[in-house]
């Protein structure tokens, strides 16, 4: 279980604005194992989903991967052409956007569409296809599919389009799949229905998953291991139990601290300080000016991800002399 | 998902002076919109200066030919004439440097008129919703599927046969000719709808932000919150559309002198190009040049316009 | 389809406008008076009966929305010959000449655009935009003027007026390429005009579509450049496209009088210019009349297809 299928290093991504150069990942590297669910957490803005575009090749413009080591089971994706990388989106790595109102193509209906993915990878006849996408609706429990798949999809609930979304993502049963978000748009009874879905997917076609999201809930109730980011860096990387016991990296622990959850009645402590501006970032550690432990030392050189217990990596100078409160009345 | 970047004007506070600044700097950067202003203060230099630097003075209003004309009927651009001489025998180049303050007082007064409609009716529309708004809304529907410039060239032949050509007003110490007058309050009239329209997107959107609210939570009366908090917001996108305007009244008016419509003893470029029309197999530079003055300086407001729209308001931006 | 319902008030409410217009600066007969002084009296009082101008104006008008909606527009005061047989023969080569420029300059806007919007801020993107921009600040007969002076007097290639399109298109013989030559000028003009626009439009539409979830979820799942610029992008940027289409068509018909009188092109706006000037209102009401009409119908046109390329709308 602990084979290595994507590996990220060093990705830095920035935007070349009128405004300046937006660094928003900015030396990013961890790893996807096969058949994990990996998270990532961090603050809006701090580059969870440039990452994940990143990984596929399709930042926006003006963003441009400027460096870094993107390899999906020991192939540079960077390496590959753009004919290579359409074949591998969708097919190998493939992703959910967080709102699913607009990650539908509004004027095509949702058989239309799914075919689409279809036949971009394979020749696919028309029957087969709607055979296919019929079994792909009815596993990501769409019901009546045989009459709903030829529905636009302004005609589908939240909730409907999501699932809709995920079925265009497994579409061609990828290895890696990157889930940005995929209920913050959704209401809070159909997250979990949603989650489970995916949570149920994923072990029933054995693929690795990529949870990009706020919420530490969902941290804790679906992923083995934790990419903490911060500002285009990244934070911390742990076991999933081993961040919310033990966090070593100042902003982790404040993360722990911040987020409301739901088997415990604690005020919501916000985080102070603002989110840096990716133009001009903070020298040194870029969490300086908002640490209760920085010194003149991290101010000067930005620390490095070291690996402080096995599976564990920090970036952040002072781990060593501070102790941080991590969450206590977990059980599992 | 949000990969918008930052937007300056996001939070809907008040522009301060720094935010006016910031937006110079942006402007200052975009090679189209300075040239756009460039051309927009050479014209304003010569509208204003116009009479004094030309060679030759302008055409009477009065049809009665003065001292400087020469006779030279129909000569080709030489070193005397810059540009020729049309049919009456003016010079061209200072026909078209007469004929530029024309050029400004048209789409300076036209767009004057129709922003204070368009502000008011957009305003009114914008900020009180409901049934106003659905009215407005129809009527501004209308316009845009109606023949305008039919109507614009019907109204400007019947309100100009009283004898309007010709006579002038005095206004402010300055002779206004009251033809051309009668040309641009038709113009007005015909287009302030899509104006207002703009102007009313506007109002909904930045009496949506919190800090409009806030401020009727506070008890601040319609009129308060209209012309202290709404107005200075959205001014920025008043700014923009008035250049556009000006770019937009200065082409239609000189396409209904060239019709024919206009106030034929008034030199305008349009009036130019309608007088040697009929010539033009012999006089092509009496058509070539009034024409590109009118290009440029069209164009120069659409630049400053668009360069405008850029610097202070990127969510207009194309 | 409430659009087809707005249509029945504003083709009421631009009667009524015209309608009144004819008496804005007071009694009709005495502007023609006004217009043509050396007009002799009888002719002016014979006029007065013949056009019920003794009766009061609601029912004027009342007799003249009648007489219009049989498409009886009564006789020109110019010539006396009726209205109908000036204006019939002058619609089709109007119709002609705007629907080929229409086409031709939306089918060669869409590349040009989306090329357009796939690089924003290069330099082929920059070149295009200020070209567009360039576009809808030249006015629009003086470029007819320019074409005319380059390409028919310098170097004779095509005939500067004189169409013979009244008779409609002929699709044999001389009289096709004929109707050819006379076309290209003008066409070219409106071409270069509503290019600029279409151009202005698609772009921007095309600039936001892509960047939309939509289109990056399409890239994320493998589907090709071509079929997510054409297929998804496209697409959705030209459905808001449409409903301007309608408004520029209008627009176009409307501005007829601007190329059709630069190319002496036999077509209504020529006309009108020439009616208008001559104060001519029987002329002047029945082309103002028939031009709303084809500006209405193609709007009509335009939001039958939004409706049908939008599904959002259709199922509304
Ligand atoms: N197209 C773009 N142009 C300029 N800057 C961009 C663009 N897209 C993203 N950015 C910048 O990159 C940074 C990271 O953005 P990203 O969307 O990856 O954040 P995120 O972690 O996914 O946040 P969220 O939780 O809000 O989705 C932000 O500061 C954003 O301003
Ligand atoms: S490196 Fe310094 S500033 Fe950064 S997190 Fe650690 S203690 Fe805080
Ligand atoms: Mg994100």
């Amino acid at each position: 279980m602990t084979e290595t299928l994507l590996k990220v290093e060093g990705l830095k991504t920035y935007f070349y604005t009128e405004a300046g150069i937006v660094k928003a990942v900015d030396g990013v590297s961890f790893d996807v194992r096969k058949g994990e669910t990996l998270g990532l957490v961090g603050e809006s803005g701090s580059g969870k989903t440039v990452t994940s575009l990143s990984v596929l090749r399709i930042v926006p413009k003006p963003g441009r991967i400027v460096e870094g080591k993107i390899e999906l089971k020991g192939e540079n994706l960077l390496a590959k052409s753009e004919k290579e990388m359409q074949s591998i989106r969708g097919r190998e790595i493939a992703m959910i956007f967080q709102d699913p109102s607009s990650s539908l193509v509004p004027v095509y209906t949702v058989e239309t569409q799914l075919r689409d993915v279809l036949s971009a990878h394979e020749k696919i006849s028309k029957d087969d296809a709607h055979k296919k996408i019929l079994d792909l609706m009815n596993l990501v429990g769409i019901p009546e599919a045989e009459i709903r798949m030829r529905e636009f999809p302004h005609q589908f609930s939240g909730g409907m389009k999501q699932r809709v979304a995920i079925a265009r993502a497994l579409a061609l049963e990828p290895e890696l799949l990157f889930a940005d978000e995929p209920t913050t748009a959704l209401d809070v009874t159909i997250q979990a229905q949603v989650l489970d879905l995916l949570e149920d997917l994923k072990k029933k076609m054995g693929m690795s998953l990529v949870m990009i999201t706020h919420d530490m809930g969902i941290i804790a109730k679906m992923t083995s291991r934790v990419v903490v980011m911060y500002a285009g860096n990244v934070a911390e990387i742990a076991k999933t139990d081993d961040l919310y016991y033990r966090p070593r990296h100042p902003y982790t622990a404040l993360l722990l601290a911040a987020v409301p959850r739901l088997d415990r009645k604690k005020t919501l402590s916000i985080i102070p300080g603002n989110i840096p501006n990716l133009i001009e970032p903070p020298s040194g550690c870029r969490f300086h000016p908002r640490c209760e432990f920085a010194t003149k030392k991290c101010e000067e050189a930005p620390p490095v991800l070291e690996e402080v217990e096995p599976d564990h990596f920090v970036a952040c100078y002072e781990w060593k002399n501070i102790t941080l409160k991590g969450e206590t009345g977990k059980n599992d | 998902m949000n990969l918008e970047n930052e937007k300056p004007n996001g939070g809907g506070k008040r522009r301060s002076a720094s935010q006016w600044a910031v937006a110079w700097r942006r402007f200052r950067r975009n090679k189209a919109g300075v040239a756009g202003l460039v051309i927009v203060l050479a014209v304003v230099f010569i509208g204003i200066f116009g009479d004094f630097i030309a060679p030759y003075p302008a055409y009477p209003a009065n049809g009665a030919f003065g001292p400087f004309y020469k006779g030279d009927v129909r000569t080709a651009p030489n070193s005397h004439y810059l540009m020729g001489t049309d049919v009456l025998g003016t010079d061209v180049f200072s026909d078209i440097l007469h004929g530029t303050k024309f050029a400004l007082y048209v789409g300076v007064v036209v767009t004057i008129i129709t922003m204070a409609i368009a502000i008011l009716v957009g305003a009114v529309a914008g900020y009180f919703g409901s049934w106003v708004d659905n009215v407005l809304m129809r009527i501004t529907e209308v316009f845009l599927v109606f023949p305008s410039l039919l109507f614009i060239l019907i109204f400007v032949r019947v309100f100009t046969l009283g004898g309007g050509a010709g006579s002038s007003f005095n206004f402010l110490g300055i002779s206004v000719p009251f033809g051309l007058t009668i040309v641009v309050v038709v113009l007005a009239i015909f287009n302030w709808p899509g104006d207002a329209r703009m102007i009313r997107g506007e109002f909904l959107r930045v009496r949506e932000l919190e800090f409009v609210e806030a401020e009727k939570a506070l008890g601040a009366g319609n009129r308060r919150i209209i012309f202290r908090h709404i107005l200075p917001n959205i001014l920025s996108s008043i700014i923009v559309v008035a250049s556009l305007t000006i770019a937009y009244a200065i082409l239609l008016e000189a396409g209904v002198s060239f019709l024919g419509f206009g106030d034929v003893s008034t030199m305008t470029w349009g009036q130019i190009l309608e007088n040697n029309f009929s010539d033009m197999r012999i006089v092509w530079w009496a058509e070539v040049f009034p024409g590109l003055a009118i290009l440029i300086t069209v164009f120069g407001f659409n630049l400053l316009g668009d360069g405008l729209s850029d610097a202070l308001n990127p969510r207009l931006r194309d | 389809m409430r659009r087809l319902l707005y249509m029945i008030p504003v083709a009421i409410g631009i009667s009524i406008i015209a309608f009144l217009t004819m008496y804005a600066a007071g009694d009709p007969i005495a502007l023609i008076k006004a217009g043509k002084p050396n007009i002799n009296e009888a002719t002016l009082s014979g006029l007065r009966t013949y056009y019920g101008l003794d009766k009061p104006i609601p029912l004027q008008y009342v007799n003249w929305l009648m007489n219009i909606l049989q498409l009886n527009f009564g006789k020109s005061l110019y010539g006396g010959l009726p209205v109908n047989q000036i204006i019939g023969p002058r619609i089709w080569p109007t119709i002609e000449l705007q629907i080929v420029s229409l086409l031709i300059a939306f089918a060669v806007s869409i590349p040009i655009a989306v090329q357009s919007a796939r690089k924003p801020y290069s330099k082929q993107d920059v070149a295009v935009t200020s070209f567009s921009l360039f576009g809808v600040s030249m006015p629009t007969f003086w470029f007819g003027l320019i074409l005319i002076i380059v390409f028919s007097f310098t170097l004779g290639w095509f005939p500067s007026a004189g169409s013979q399109g009244v008779a409609g298109f002929v699709w044999w013989g001389n009289s096709f390429f004929d109707q050819i030559a006379h076309l290209i000028l003008p066409v070219a003009v409106l071409v270069y005009v509503s290019l600029a626009q279409n151009i202005r439009l698609i772009r921007a539409n095309m600039l936001e579509v892509l960047r939309s979830d939509y289109i990056l979820a399409a890239r994320a799942s493998g589907l090709s450049e071509r079929k997510v610029v054409y297929s998804y992008a496209l697409r959705n940027a030209i459905t808001p496209a449409i409903t301007f289409l309608g408004i520029a068509l209008g627009g176009m018909i409307a501005g007829a009088p601007m190329t059709e009188y630069v190319f002496s092109w036999p077509g209504l706006g020529r006309q009108y210019v020439t009616s208008t000037l001559n104060l001519d209102f029987p002329t002047i009401m029945g082309i103002t009349m028939i031009i709303t009409v084809m500006t209405l119908i193609a709007n009509l046109i335009m939001d039958v297809l939004y409706v049908y390329i939008d599904p959002r709308v259709r199922i509304r």
